[in-house]
């Protein structure tokens, strides 16, 4: 079930890319959804748990909102890494949202190869309001994987 | 592009919390730099009462267009600073919050780290709120009117408790009477109370009372149909023909003793009806039905000879046709009850005098079968009888304790022993659970010998020279069981499980329905203004049922008040018509059946009260013809770029 499963089938370039005038910064964006996620990475940081400094989140009210094409998107305008973290299934508060998130995750994990982008790039899990230390756990061995691709090139995605 | 809108930025440091990791200077003077210029000011307590009184005199100097408050989770305060922008005339949507609490400051180690990335989303929020629209909260006055599904004592007594207070209700029933299970057990456990007796007050109220004003009995009827919302229901109901006018009815039965036509009685497990009947003596309405499956008339055979004897002109109806209508109600309240699961092993199967609880409650009834007396199918007296307790209960397919069998099986040794001296009882149990003060009463005096078994599968029924025995497989005893009680378990019923399809209201591992927290809010279903009451929510006594239906209407009562509207969250999904593929995806997708097809303009259409802004349906529209205002693809977009960038 996991994203991570995926073959990692594109070949991708490693240079090092410039993000706030920091040399080797990547950039990683996450939706989270309002009501588990959202409130995972609030309780995070109620537990002084680390989350990586790289890390940006978008908020959206459900995962089910995020379409791949948004994800793709992010990645077009610069992102090296992107997240979508949903709500457990049967604790979606729009009942079935995150099983929409899921199902799409996995065909545009499916996609990515062809469209030039390493699925290792992307991340797809569950995340209730609970789980503060997955979800640190979870963004910091993202971004680490990320770090150890590097960053994507720039103008690789063009516009 | 937009030309950038005056922002005022509002960096709050939450009383040194915030400040501990970023410096709100450093971010200043960054901001100083920004090519859209925004106003910045920094608050210690921005969410204190005094503070904002202070923000809101400097949004009003400052007349921003937009405002960015980098605080707290929004999920804590973003209704705060909703209201201080409309405190200061500014749209309460044109503000964007940023988590620097609880997302950057308390979980980044390094404090230039944490305010090089509360700059970086702080510049997000900047480009975000560009395309910020001004979005209006619109009021909706809420019906106060409840439909309550089901009609035995949770529901009867949330009818009443509603209509005391002036509510009207619509009490819908499928059955052709109403009380629910107890009207059918002559006697309640623990204090051998009469159940017609305990409720026909209530009944009576309903029917005859004061409160009849207010309340609509509508039985023989089922909900079909279920939309809307909170305030706002709309229910489809069906209600099948009595072929009798109620009206005019007086309930003397001439009909149902000159009926040619018998059929055995589903209620009685036991004796006949005619086709035209009351299901037994003392059910509410007092009123026959015509069963249109047997009716000879209705099955276009020469009958008629209730007709021709009824005393009044008109009481029988065979013009009588199916009634579809709609309700408008404000609240919901859902009292369908549970059943019994007839269990029955195959050791037992086939053989004579093996009743269910249920059966065994109506052979004890004076108004069941054999009229109360305790007699076997030949008529004849038995000599012993055994009481199977927990009769599929803790199995596979029912793991859990019913909860009121022990209660039951007490009450039919008592009540046995009573009608028949010298009855040898015996009941064969696997746990015992009579919880309660009031349960002593019965409990050790009620005649019968306990035998432990370990389940059902290790027993069979034998004849013995001394009559018919059931051996318990582990321990080789013999109990006498002239005649047999199996006390199944209690499962949801079939109207909870179709009421729990039609409101889409998630079931437990059980199958009853789940309500918002089994503790703290066991009346509540998790869709707002749908209240749960009874043994739809798992198994449950009389007492219970009383006290829940109780519950469920107070909610109601306050939750839906009389002048107080409903605030329709503008943050919803809007459909562009003229980009509508009509593809209708988005009405497959949307989880609350929020959008419907709009014939005249030949594209989808959202309604604001129905909508939870969820964006599942914007993220599925090929057309990109969906907004979810307040969560905008180019809020979204603009967004991410910020944080990209
Ligand atoms: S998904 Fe989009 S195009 Fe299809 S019906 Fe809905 S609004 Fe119209
Ligand atoms: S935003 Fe969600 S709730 Fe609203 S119409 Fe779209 S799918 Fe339905």
């Amino acid at each position: 079930m996991s994203c991570q499963t995926m073959p990692n089938a594109a070949a991708h370039p490693a240079p090092k890319m410039m993000s706030d005038g920091v040399p080797g910064e990547v950039r990683v964006v996450a939706f989270l959804c309002n009501w588990c996620s959202y409130a995972g990475a609030d309780k995070t940081g109620m537990n002084q748990l680390p989350v990586p400094d790289e890390l940006s989140v978008v908020r959206v009210m459900c995962s089910g909102r995020v379409e791949p094409t948004l994800i793709l998107e992010t990645f077009r305008k610069g992102a090296d890494g992107v997240m979508v973290l949903a709500c457990h299934p049967g604790d979606c508060h729009y009942k079935e949202g995150n099983l929409r998130a899921f199902c799409r995750a996995e065909l545009l994990e499916r996609m990515m190869p062809q469209l030039g982008v390493d699925p290792a790039r992307f991340y797809f899990d569950y995340v209730s309001a609970a789980e503060a230390e997955k979800f640190s756990q979870a963004t910091n061995d993202f971004v680490a994987s990320i770090r150890a691709l590097g960053g994507t090139a720039p103008g690789r995605y063009a516009k | 592009m937009n030309k950038q809108p005056k922002t005022a930025v509002i960096l709050c440091t939450c009383s040194g919390i915030i400040t501990e990791k970023i410096d709100w200077d450093t971010v200043r003077a960054h901001l100083a730099e920004h090519p859209d210029k925004p106003v910045v000011t920094t608050d210690e307590l921005a969410c204190g009462a005094e503070n904002l009184e202070k923000l809101a005199a400097w949004l009003k100097e400052e007349k921003p267009e937009r405002v960015v408050v980098a605080a707290c989770s929004p999920r804590e305060h973003e209704r705060t600073f909703r209201t201080l922008l409309a405190s200061a005339g500014i749209n309460p949507y044109y503000l964007q919050m940023i988590n620097v609490r609880e997302q950057v400051a308390w979980v980044t180690a390094d404090p230039a780290q944490a305010t090089r990335k509360a700059a970086r989303l702080i510049g997000a929020a900047l480009k975000r709120v560009r395309h910020h629209r001004p979005l209006v909260e619109r009021r909706v006055p809420v019906r106060t009117d409840v439909a309550v599904i089901g009609a035995g004592p949770a529901g009867i007594q949330a009818a009443l408790t509603l209509a005391r207070a002036g509510r009207r209700v619509t009490l819908i029933e499928r059955e052709p009477f109403f009380g629910g299970m107890p009207v059918r057990f002559e006697e309640l456990f623990p204090n051998l109370e009469c159940g017609p007796c305990l409720l026909e007050p209530g009944m009576g109220e309903l029917l005859h009372g004061p409160e009849s004003e207010h309340i609509k009995l509508l039985t023989l009827t089922e909900v079909t149909e279920v939309k809307g919302s909170f305030g706002n229901w709309q229910l489809s109901l069906r209600q099948q023909p009595r072929y009798v006018n109620p009206e005019l009815c007086i309930g003397c039965m001439v009909c149902a003793a000159v009926c040619p036509e018998r059929r055995e009685n589903p209620w009685n497990c036991g004796g006949e009806l005619a086709a035209v009947d009351g299901p037994f003596v003392g059910a509410l309405p007092n009123l026959p039905h015509v069963d249109a499956t047997r009716c000879l008339k209705l099955n276009g055979q020469e009958c008629g000879a209730c007709l021709a004897e009824c005393p009044v002109e008109g009481a029988l109806d065979f013009g009588d046709t199916i009634r579809d209508s709609v309700v408008e109600v404000g609240a919901i309240i859902v009292a369908t009850g549970a059943e019994e699961l007839p269990v029955v092993p195959p050791a037992f199967a086939g053989k004579d005098n093996v009743f269910s609880a249920y059966a065994f409650e109506r052979l004890l009834a004076m108004t069941g079968p054999s009229g109360g007396e305790l007699v076997k199918g030949d008529g004849s007296a038995p000599a012993s009888l055994a009481i199977v307790q927990c009769a599929g209960s803790f199995d596979d397919a029912v793991s859990y304790c019913s909860g009121t069998c022990c209660q039951a099986a007490l009450k039919y040794a008592h009540i046995a022993a009573a009608k028949q001296e010298g009855l040898t009882v015996t009941r064969l149990i696997r746990e015992q659970v009579v919880p309660g003060i009031n349960a002593a009463r019965l409990f050790g005096h009620d005649h019968s010998h306990v035998v432990r078994y370990g389940g059902l599968g290790d027993l069979t029924v034998a004849e013995t020279p001394n009559g018919r025995v059931i051996v318990c497989g582990s321990n080789g005893a013999e109990v006498p069981a002239d005649m047999i009680v199996l006390c199944g378990p209690t499962v949801p019923g079939s109207g909870t499980t179709q009421t729990a399809r039609l409101l889409e209201l998630g079931l437990d591992d059980a199958g009853f329905i789940a309500p918002i927290h089994a503790l703290s809010g066991s009346f509540l279903s998790p869709l707002k203004g749908v209240y749960l009451a009874g043994t739809c929510r798992g198994p449950g006594d009389i007492r219970e049922a009383f006290a829940s239906g109780t519950a469920a209407a107070g909610v109601a009562l306050s939750e839906l008040v009389e002048g107080r509207d409903l605030t329709v969250d503008p943050q919803v999904a809007v459909v562009d018509a003229e980009q509508c593929a009509g593809c209708k995806s988005c009405i497959r997708v949307c989880p609350y059946k929020a959008i419907s097809w709009d014939e005249a303009t030949k594209a989808a259409d959202i309604s604001d009260i129905l909508c939870r802004g969820c964006g599942t349906c914007v993220a599925v529209c090929p057309a990109g013809a969906i907004t979810a205002q307040g969560f905008s693809r180019a809020m979204l977009r603009a967004e991410i770029e910020g944080v990209l960038s």
